[in-house]
C-alpha cells in the first residue's frame, strides 16, 4: 500500500471513530439523565400512590370503627385505590405470598413483572423503592415497586409509567447521527485525500528526481521548497547529486588520465619495437649484408633497445611508487646536491656544462634515493637544454619558512604551451631530440610524483631562448 | 623501379623502411612530418606512399584528406590497436594498412598485393631461361610452356619477386595460401620440391636450415 493511502485511510478512521464515539456517549448520556428524571417523577407518583392506599386504610377503619381489617377489607380497599386512581397510572398490590389481589391497566406488562421476579426483588423493609424498564409491543414502560405492611400484613405495590418517548426520542436522534456521520465522513474524506495529497507531493518530486540521478544525469538539481523535512531533505539530496557528480567526473577524468597514459605507453613501446623487430628480420633473412649495413642497422637496434630500457626504468620507478612504502628519514639537503653532482659528472663533461651549486646547511625529511632521482632529473633536463659551455646553477635556501631550492639554465626554455603540457607523462617538447637524448617523456611526471609524495611543490619559469627555472618548494613540515 | 613515399616521423624506423625496400629493389623516399609528406606526394611520382598516423604538424588522416586527389594507394601504419582507428583509416580511402611492430617481409607482401592491385608490378619476370606471365598465368623454361599447378605458380612467383631473401614455411603459407590456411609446412616442402623439379632449379631455389627457402638471384650466381 502506499503512503498516501495508508495516511489517508488510517486518519479518516480514526476521525470517523472519534466523532461516532463522542456522539453516542452524549447520546447515551443524555438518555440516561432523561431516565433518571422519569424515574424520580415515577417514585413520586408511586409515594403519592402508596400514601393514598395507607390513607384509605386508616379510613376504612376509622369508618367501619373496626380494630383490625381482614385481608379481603384490604383486597377490596386496593381494589378501590387501584380503581380510584384512573385510567393515568397503571398499579398493581400483590399480598405477601406474591398473589396478585388488585389491579389496573398493566396490561402485557404485568405477565413481564411477574415472570421476572420483579415482586420478589422489592424491599420488604418499605425503605427503597425498586425501579425497572420493561418493553413490551414497542412501548416501554417504568415500574417502580415498594412494599407496604398495614394491619399485620405486608403487601408489595407496583406502579408503572410509559416512558416510550423517550425512547423513541432515543432513536431519533441516533438516526440523525448516523445521518450527519456518513455525510460529514464523505466530507472529511474528500478534504483529507486533497490535503494528504499536497503534503506528499514534493515527495513524489524528488522520487522523479533520484530516478534521474540514478538514470546518470547529475547535473539536474531539484528546488528547495515545501515543509521543513523536504526542504532538508531536497538540500541534502542536492548535496549527494553535487558529490556524485564531482565524483563522476574525478573518476571520469582518472580513467581518460589512464586510457591516454596506455595509448601513449603503447604508442612509446612499438615504436622502438618496430626499429628493431624490422632490422632483426632483414638481418636475418637478406643474403648479403654489408659492413656498413650490419653496422648501421645493429646501431639503430642497440639505440632503440637502449630507449626502451630507459623506458621501462622509469615506469617501473612509477609504478614501484605507487605501491611501495617511502622510507622517510632526516637527510641533510646539502650532502644529497653533492651525490646527485657526482652521479651528474658524466653528463656534465658529455654536454660540456658546468654545475654550481649553492646550498645552506638545511635538513630536511625525505626519502633519499627518491629526493636524489627528483634532484638528478631536473638537472638532467637543465643540462640538456643548456647549450655547450654554459652553466646550471642550483641554490637551495631557506625562504619565509619553507625549503626552496631552485635550478636554473640558460638554454633554449619553453613556450607557455609546452610549459602547461611539461608534467604529462610521455610529452616532449621536441620528439626528436629527447628521443636521440635517450628521453622517454617521462623524467617530469616522475619527479611530480616524488614531489607530492614529499607534500612538496615544482614550479617552472620559462621563456624561450632565455632559459628555465625550476622551484622545488619543500612545505616547513618536512623541514627539520 | 618502383618509388614509395614514406612519411614516419620516427627516423630509424624510415630507415628500417627504406632498407627493406631495398631488399626487393624498391626506392623508398622519406618524409618526417605530415606536412612536408603531404607536399611530397602532391608532386607525383610516387607507385605507393606508406603513411604513419602519429605525424607532427598534420596527423596521417588529415595528409590522408589533403592527398586524396593524387589517386596514389596508400598503406597506413598504425600503433594503434583500436578497430575504429582502422575503419578510419581504410574509409578515408587507404588500401591497406600494417600495426606497428611489423616484420620486414610481411611489410613487402602487403605492398605486393596493393602494388599488384594498381597495376604497379611488372607483367612479366625473367629469370634466366624462365619468362612468367603474371597476368596470363603463364611461363615458359626456354621457350617451352611448363604445366604448373596454380599453388606451384603462387611459389614460384613469391620467390621470383622476392629473390636473395630467406622466406619461410610460415610467410609462404600464409602468402601464397593465406592466412586462414590451417595446413602444414609439409605442404609447401611438396609444392617447393615440385617447382624445382619442373623449373631445374635445383642450384638456386635452396634451402636454409632452419629458416626456410631462398632462390639465389642470377646476377648473384
Amino acid at each position: 500500500m502506499k503512503l498516501w493511502q495508508k495516511i489517508f485511510l488510517s486518519s479518516l478512521f480514526l476521525i470517523i471513530a472519534a466523532v461516532n464515539i463522542i456522539s453516542v456517549t452524549i447520546l447515551n448520556n443524555s438518555h440516561r439523565l432523561l431516565l433518571e428524571r422519569e424515574q424520580t417523577h415515577a417514585i413520586s407518583e408511586h409515594e403519592f400512590f402508596e400514601a393514598s392506599f395507607s390513607n384509605a386504610v386508616v379510613y376504612a377503619k376509622l369508618a367501619d370503627e373496626k380494630i383490625a381489617l381482614t385481608p379481603n377489607d384490604i383486597r377490596r380497599i386496593a381494589s378501590d385505590v387501584v380503581e380510584g386512581s384512573g385510567r393515568t397510572r397503571d398499579s398493581a398490590v400483590f399480598d405477601s405470598e406474591g398473589t396478585l389481589i388488585a389491579v389496573n391497566g398493566m396490561d402485557d406488562v404485568l405477565s413481564r413483572i411477574t415472570q421476572s421476579g420483579f415482586i420478589e426483588k422489592i424491599d420488604s423493609s418499605g425503605d427503597n423503592y425498586s425501579a425497572s424498564v420493561y418493553e413490551t409491543g414497542g412501548a416501554h414502560k417504568l415500574a417502580v415497586g415498594s412494599a407496604i405492611t398495614t394491619e399485620g400484613m405486608s403487601y408489595r405495590v407496583v406502579t408503572a409509567v410509559d416512558i416510550s418517548e423517550i425512547y423513541a426520542m432515543k432513536k431519533k436522534q441516533t438516526d440523525f447521527v448516523r445521518k450527519v456521520s456518513v455525510i460529514s465522513a464523505g466530507a472529511i474524506s474528500l478534504v483529507l485525500l486533497v490535503t494528504v495529497l499536497l503534503m506528499l507531493n514534493p515527495l513524489s518530486r524528488l522520487n522523479v528526481y533520484t530516478k534521474a540521478i540514478a538514470g546518470g544525469n547529475y547535473r539536474i538539481r531539484i528546488r528547495e521548497r515545501g515543509s521543513l523535512e523536504f526542504r532538508e531533505l531536497a538540500q541534502n539530496m542536492n548535496i549527494m547529486a553535487e558529490a556524485v557528480q564531482t565524483n563522476a567526473a574525478r573518476l571520469e577524468k582518472i580513467a581518460e588520465d589512464r586510457q591516454t597514459f596506455i595509448a601513449n605507453l603503447s604508442h612509446e613501446m612499438k615504436t622502438p619495437l618496430t626499429s628493431i623487430l624490422g632490422f632483426a628480420d632483414i638481418l636475418r633473412i637478406k643474403r648479403q649484408v654489408s659492413d656498413s649495413e650490419r653496422a648501421e642497422y645493429a646501431g639503430v637496434i642497440v639505440e632503440e633497445t637502449k630507449r626502451l630500457r630507459s623506458l621501462s626504468g622509469k615506469l617501473m620507478g612509477i609504478v614501484a611508487m605507487n605501491g611501495t612504502e617511502m622510507e622517510k628519514k632526516p637527510v641533510s639537503l646539502q650532502a644529497m646536491i653533492n651525490e646527485t653532482k657526482t652521479a651528474l659528472v658524466p653528463l656534465l663533461a658529455k654536454n660540456d656544462v658546468q654545475l654550481e651549486c649553492l646550498s645552506q646547511d638545511i635538513t630536511i625529511s625525505a626519502d633519499e634515493e627518491l629526493f636524489k632521482s627528483l634532484l638528478y632529473n631536473i638537472i638532467e633536463n637543465a643540462v640538456k637544454a643548456s647549450p655547450k659551455g654554459e652553466s646550471v646553477v642550483l641554490n637551495a635556501a631557506m625562504y619565509q619558512g619553507d625549503a626552496v631550492i631552485t635550478i636554473t639554465d640558460h638554454g633554449i626554455g619553453m613556450t607557455p604551451e609546452v610549459m602547461k603540457k611539461a608534467f604529462e607523462p610521455f610529452f616532449m617538447a621536441d620528439k626528436s631530440r629527447s628521443r636521440k637524448a635517450g628521453g622517454a617523456g617521462l623524467g617530469l611526471a616522475l619527479c611530480q610524483k616524488i614531489a607530492s609524495l614529499h607534500s612538496a611543490k615544482i614550479e617552472i619559469d620559462s621563456h624561450p631562448n632565455e632559459g628555465t627555472t625550476v622551484f622545488i618548494t619543500i612545505p616547513r613540515e618536512e623541514c627539520l | 623501379m618502383i618509388n614509395i613515399l614514406i612519411i614516419e616521423d620516427d627516423e630509424n624506423i624510415a630507415k628500417m623502411i627504406t632498407a627493406a625496400l631495398s631488399m626487393v629493389d624498391y626506392k623508398g623516399t622519406c618524409r618526417y612530418d605530415g606536412r612536408s609528406g603531404a607536399e611530397e606526394a602532391m608532386k607525383g611520382g610516387y607507385d605507393l606512399i606508406l603513411l604513419d598516423i602519429m605525424l607532427p604538424e598534420m596527423n596521417g588522416f588529415e595528409v590522408m584528406e589533403a592527398i586524396k586527389g593524387c589517386g596514389t594507394p596508400v598503406i597506413f601504419l598504425t600503433a594503434m590497436q583500436e578497430v575504429s582507428d582502422k575503419v578510419k583509416g581504410l574509409r578515408l580511402g587507404a588500401e591497406d594498412y600494417i600495426v606497428k611492430p611489423f616484420e620486414a617481409l610481411e611489410l613487402l607482401a602487403r605492398i605486393d598485393v596493393v602494388l599488384r592491385r594498381s597495376n604497379k608490378t611488372q607483367d612479366t619476370i625473367t629469370y634466366g631461361d624462365i619468362t612468367v606471365n603474371i597476368d596470363r598465368h603463364e611461363i615458359t623454361l626456354k621457350g617451352q610452356h611448363v604445366q604448373l599447378t596454380p599453388k606451384e605458380f603462387d611459389v614460384i612467383v613469391y620467390f621470383l619477386q622476392h629473390q636473395n631473401i630467406a622466406v619461410s614455411r610460415e610467410q609462404l603459407l600464409s602468402s601464397v595460401w593465406g592466412f586462414e590456411f590451417g595446413g602444414e609446412s609439409r605442404t609447401v616442402d611438396i609444392h617447393v620440391q615440385q617447382v624445382r623439379r619442373k623449373l631445374g632449379l635445383k642450384d638456386c631455389l635452396i634451402t636454409i636450415p632452419k629458416l626456410g627457402y631462398r632462390l639465389e638471384s642470377r646476377d648473384s650466381l
